[in-house]
Parts: C-alpha cells; sequence; structure tokens
C-alpha cells in the first residue's frame, strides 16, 4: 500500500519534472542546448531502462549501452538494406534488442551479483567488437550514416520528450501492477518470492527483455537523431554514464534515473568549458553517493521532506 | 598453413603473453578470493604503473631498475587507500547488508574506474606516452621464435615475480593468512587471523602487481589513460576459467589464454580474436562456474 503511494508520488513528481522541461523551447531555441536535452532524455530513457532491472529486479547488468547500440545498428542496418522507412527502422530496432535481451536474460537467469555482471560485460563487449570488426557490413568504425529523419531541433525535442514521457508512463503502469510487485519480491528474496508462487523464470526474463527492448528503442531513435551509427554507442564507458546517472539520481525510484540523467549530462555539457573534468567529478559524486547516500539524491530530498510532514501531521 | 615451425613460433609467443596476463589476474584473484568481489578498476592500476613507470624513469631519471619497484609501490599504494576508504563496508557490518553488497562493490570499482581514467586524462593529457625499455636490443632469437628484447626482460622479471608470490603465498604467515582468508573469513578470524589486515595486504599486492605489469609493458604498449581496459577484460576472462577466486587456476587459465589466442587469431579469425575469451567466460559461468580447476559449491 505505502509502496503503490510512493511509486505515484514518484510519478507526479517525473511528470511535473517533465511538464518543466517540455517547456524549454519556449525560453531559449538554441540548437546547441536543445541538443544536449535531447542527449539528456536519451539517457534518461536508458537510466531508467537499466534501473527496471538493476533497481527493481535487482539483476545488475552491464549491458545497456549494448542494448543500445544493438537498437542503433537494427534502425542503420534496415535503413541501409531494405531502405525501410524511420517509423519501421525504429521497430526493428527495438524488437532486435528486445529479442536479444529476451535470450540473454533467459541464459543469464541464474546468475547473480559478480558472476551476472561479467556475464552481461562480456556481452556487450562481444556485441561492440562484432559491430566495429564487422566492416563489410557495418563499415566498422567509421560508422552507418542515416537519412536524418527530421531536421527541425525543436521537433527532435519533442520526439524524444514524447519518448522519455511514453517509456515512463510504461514504467509506472508495469511497476503499478502485480509485476511490479512480483519484481520487487524477486529483488528482495528470490527463493521466498518462488515459495509464494512467484513465477520466477517468466518475470526475470520478462524484465530483462522489457529492459532490453527500451534500450534499443533509445539507441534506434538516437540512430536518427545523430544520423550517424558507430560502435561507440556500446561502449563500456556508456554503461558507466547510465549507472552513474541513475545511482546520483536515485536507484529502484521511478523519478532517480530521470533526475540523474538531465543533472548529469547538463551539468557536464556545462562544466565542459571549465576544463572538462566533469567525468572527474561525476565519478568520485558516484563512489560518494553509492558510500554514503544509497538512495541517491531522490532519497535525500524525500528523507529531507519526511520530518517536516510529520511534524505538519502531529499537533492534533 | 599451419607449419611446425609456426606452432612453435605461436607457442612461445602465446605462453609469453600468458605470463603478463598471469600477473594481472593473480591479483584479481586474489581479491575475489578475500573479499568475494570483481575489482572493476583492476585494469586501472595496471594504467596507473604505466604512467608511474614512465614518469618516473623518463621524465625524472630514476634509473630503470628503480622505476619498477616505484610503479609497484604506487600501486601498492592506491589499492591500500581504495581498500581502506571504499571496501571497507564490504566486511565491516556485512549482517546489516545483504542484498545490497554486490551491488555497491559493481558501482563503486566500475566508478573508480571511470575516476581514475578521467582524472589521468585530465591532469596528464590523452596522448599516448613512450617508456624507455630494459633492454635495448629491438629483436632476441627465443627457442623458435623471435620477440622483442624488452618483451623478453618483462617476461623474465614476471617469471621472477610469479614465483616469489607463490612462494609468499605457500610460506610465509601472511600468504598463509591470505590463504586462510580466501576459504574462510569468519573461520580465520576466529582463528585469530587479523582478516581486515589480509584485505588491505590483498588489494595493495594486487594493485601492485597490475602496476608493475603496466609498468614491464609499458616500453611496447605506451601509456594512455584507456590502456587498461584490454588487460582488464583479459583477467576477468582468466579468473573464470580459472575458477573464482583460485591462484594457480588463475596462472594455468592465464597460460592457456594466451597460447588460445595466439593460435586462435591464426587458425580462426584473426578480426575477432578479442571475442574468443570472452565467449569462453560466458560459455564457463553458465555450464562450469567453478572453472576449470575451482572447488564445487561455489555460490553463483
Amino acid at each position: 500500500m505505502s509502496g503503490d503511494v510512493r511509486l505515484r508520488r514518484e510519478f507526479i513528481a517525473t511528470a511535473l519534472l517533465l511538464v518543466l522541461l517540455a517547456l524549454v523551447p519556449l525560453v531559449t531555441r538554441d540548437v546547441y542546448w536543445l541538443g544536449v536535452l535531447v542527449v539528456s532524455a536519451y539517457f534518461a530513457i536508458l537510466a531508467s531502462s537499466w534501473n527496471l532491472l538493476a533497481g527493481f529486479t535487482g539483476q545488475f547488468s552491464l549491458a545497456p549501452a549494448a542494448f543500445a547500440m544493438i537498437g542503433a545498428y537494427g534502425a542503420a542496418l534496415s535503413a541501409a538494406y531494405y531502405n525501410v522507412p524511420p517509423i519501421v527502422g525504429l521497430i526493428i530496432g527495438t524488437g532486435v534488442a528486445g529479442l536479444i535481451g529476451l535470450v540473454l536474460g533467459r541464459i543469464v537467469m541464474r546468475l547473480r551479483g559478480p558472476y551476472l555482471a561479467l556475464t552481461t560485460l562480456s556481452f556487450a563487449e562481444i556485441a561492440r567488437l562484432v559491430a566495429s570488426n564487422s566492416i563489410n557490413i557495418t563499415r566498422g568504425d567509421l560508422g552507418l550514416p542515416l537519412e536524418p529523419w527530421f531536421n527541425d531541433r525543436v521537433i527532435w525535442f519533442y520526439v524524444f520528450f514524447g519518448a522519455l514521457t511514453f517509456v515512463i508512463c510504461g514504467l509506472y503502469l508495469l511497476l503499478r501492477s502485480k509485476a511490479g510487485l512480483f519484481l520487487e519480491a524477486i529483488r528482495d528474496d528470490e527463493i521466498a518470492a518462488a515459495r509464494s508462487g512467484v513465477r520466477i523464470v517468466f518475470w526475470k526474463t520478462a524484465a530483462f527483455a522489457i529492459s532490453s527492448a527500451a534500450a534499443g528503442f533509445a539507441g534506434a531513435l538516437y540512430a536518427y537523431f545523430a544520423s550517424l551509427v558507430t560502435p561507440e554507442l556500446g561502449l563500456v564507458q556508456q554503461t558507466g554514464l547510465v549507472v552513474s546517472m541513475t545511482v546520483i539520481g536515485g536507484m529502484g525510484s521511478l523519478i532517480g534515473p530521470v533526475v540523474g540523467a538531465f543533472l548529469v549530462y547538463v551539468t557536464s555539457e556545462w562544466l565542459r568549458d571549465v576544463g572538462g573534468w566533469q567525468l572527474v567529478i561525476f565519478a568520485a559524486l558516484v563512489i560518494m553517493f553509492a558510500r554514503l547516500f544509497r538512495t541517491g539524491l531522490w532519497g535525500l530530498v524525500t528523507t529531507a521532506l519526511a520530518p517536516r510532514r510529520r511534524a505538519a501531521g502531529r499537533p492534533a | 598453413m599451419l607449419t611446425g615451425a609456426l606452432a612453435a613460433d605461436l607457442a612461445v609467443n602465446g605462453l609469453v603473453t600468458g605470463l603478463f596476463y598471469g600477473l594481472m589476474a593473480i591479483g584479481l584473484a586474489l581479491i575475489f578470493g578475500v573479499l568475494r568481489i570483481v575489482n572493476f578498476a583492476h585494469g586501472e592500476f595496471y594504467m596507473v604503473g604505466a604512467y608511474a613507470y614512465t614518469i618516473v624513469a623518463a621524465r625524472l631519471g630514476v634509473p630503470l631498475v628503480l622505476a619498477l619497484p616505484t610503479a609497484f609501490l604506487f600501486g601498492a599504494a592506491l589499492g591500500w587507500v581504495v581498500e581502506r576508504t571504499l571496501m571497507r563496508p564490504l566486511y565491516a557490518n556485512i549482517g546489516s547488508w545483504g542484498l545490497m553488497r554486490d551491488e555497491y562493490a559493481v558501482i563503486v570499482t566500475f566508478a573508480l574506474s571511470l575516476l581514475l581514467v578521467n582524472f589521468v586524462d585530465k591532469a596528464i593529457g590523452p596522448y599516448a606516452f613512450r617508456a624507455p625499455a630494459l633492454i635495448s636490443a629491438s629483436r632476441v632469437v627465443v627457442g623458435p621464435a623471435l620477440m622483442s628484447g624488452q618483451k623478453v626482460a618483462a617476461a623474465l622479471v614476471t617469471l621472477a615475480v610469479l614465483a616469489l608470490i607463490a612462494f609468499f603465498l605457500r610460506f610465509s604467515y601472511w600468504g598463509r593468512a591470505v590463504r586462510a582468508v580466501s576459504q574462510n573469513r569468519l573461520g580465520a578470524s576466529l582463528a585469530g587471523i587479523d582478516a581486515t589486515a589480509v584485505s588491505s595486504l590483498v588489494f595493495s599486492l594486487a594493485g601492485g602487481l597490475a602496476a608493475l605489469a603496466g609498468a614491464l609493458l609499458s616500453p611496447i604498449i605506451n601509456a594512455s589513460p584507456d590502456v587498461g581496459a584490454f588487460p582488464a577484460i583479459k583477467s576477468y576472462v582468466i579468473v573464470v576459467l580459472g575458477g573464482m577466486g583460485s591462484i594457480p587456476g588463475a596462472f594455468i587459465a592465464s597460460l592457456l589464454l594466451g597460447i588460445v589466442e595466439s593460435f586462435g587469431a591464426v587458425l580462426v579469425s584473426y578480426q575477432y580474436r578479442d571475442t574468443f575469451g570472452l565467449i569462453l567466460l560466458i560459455l564457463f559461468l553458465l555450464f562450469r562456474p567453478q572453472g576449470l580447476f575451482g572447488e564445487r559449491g561455489r555460490e553463483v
């Protein structure tokens, strides 16, 4: 019950944040900063999808960037070889990433902790190495060019915000349903969940597939935005960014990854002018948050607000 | 296609590469044995070692014989600091941790890797550094193979260090303490072994060994901020192959991987040579999580 209230509060806060950000084009139409927000939204989708896996289901995968890369290549290859329209390319990219995620999720079902991290990391590296070495198909590190879908930055901005809203609403509906309960039960105690009748294999695999499909969706969309797909999308450092954003924002909350993604990416663009120490600062922040404030920024905010609310309710 | 001479050449080259892998992987195996975590920043100790050696030797003009131990000490000191500040909560109040323990370890070591790579990138620069070689001979004949002098010298140093580590773990008090804690942390501390000190020791030793590997190879590979990613991935593969936490297993798996890669690059596919080990890693974790030589019953 209280979980439901917490989730709804997080959803409302996310919605408010998104509405606020959606007003940005009214203030500025600066191409550069709209681009920064587009990339932030891309990372917000990735971080939210990874959070479903790591934060809500307890499957600490190190492959979110690889799935984004797979989605991007799904779209770019089908566009390059079969000339499909963007919307079909988007569906193909999402579908391919989801399918591979389904298979990988089923395979790594029984692995936990460092074993799962190592397996998914290896998968990610294999995917990236294959993409960068299959030169006759993917053009390797040169990348595959792609016809851009839209040319107006403002349209792109709203496309990405629409996509992010879609993913957040989907996650909210999923987590609010029984499925969310099952996933959290699996995270907290897999054996107890199984004993209570939760279908572990089904739900863990489903979470993996959904998370991968969402990452692939983000990647495919990004491919049309950047109009170039390179293996660099799947670099482990990209996964590092996704993890950093989620941890700083707050793992295991709906809003955390969104806050983290925008905060980290926008400030890092800001700091770029001051010598580019941003990645050093963020890595240090991640370590600090993981060490001292495990619930992230969102956790800090809620604990800061909580006593006041109780105090307001008390004088009866 | 595969003549006897080529096979012998490949075997020798593979073994030498395997020795270097061993220097990296044994530290990772030690850490996993004692703390039950994978250090995802292991490659960055290698990178730090490569820089320490290059800067001390080339910029400060310190003799090479002293530059190597300096790199080791630098890596060991960094390892000690990391263990003290970040790894302590893994076992300090272990009871209250439960679920988040593994995730914490992955996040923190992953972020540490990001931190060190970018710190060096900003503080020193993204360009590759060339380090002075131990031996000026550019070509040395080793049995059937032809190798650069630096590679031969580095292999000899590696062999000596590995032998030292083996003696240390086998016979010294602290070596036996390390093995006891890897077998059973609680049991070892009940027997009066300082498990906290052992954890610090293991992290420093692992950091030092990785840094030494970086220092030894820096004249060949050139130090750059992301130079550690590659050897780190190799050591993950090796640690899984050898059985997570097993030291002899890690050593044998290092040599095996070196040979498999050197033959695979010629016989199977040069393009995809770096994926062989990763595929082995996944297959092993799925079907033989105890590795080639590990004991049964480790939790997966």
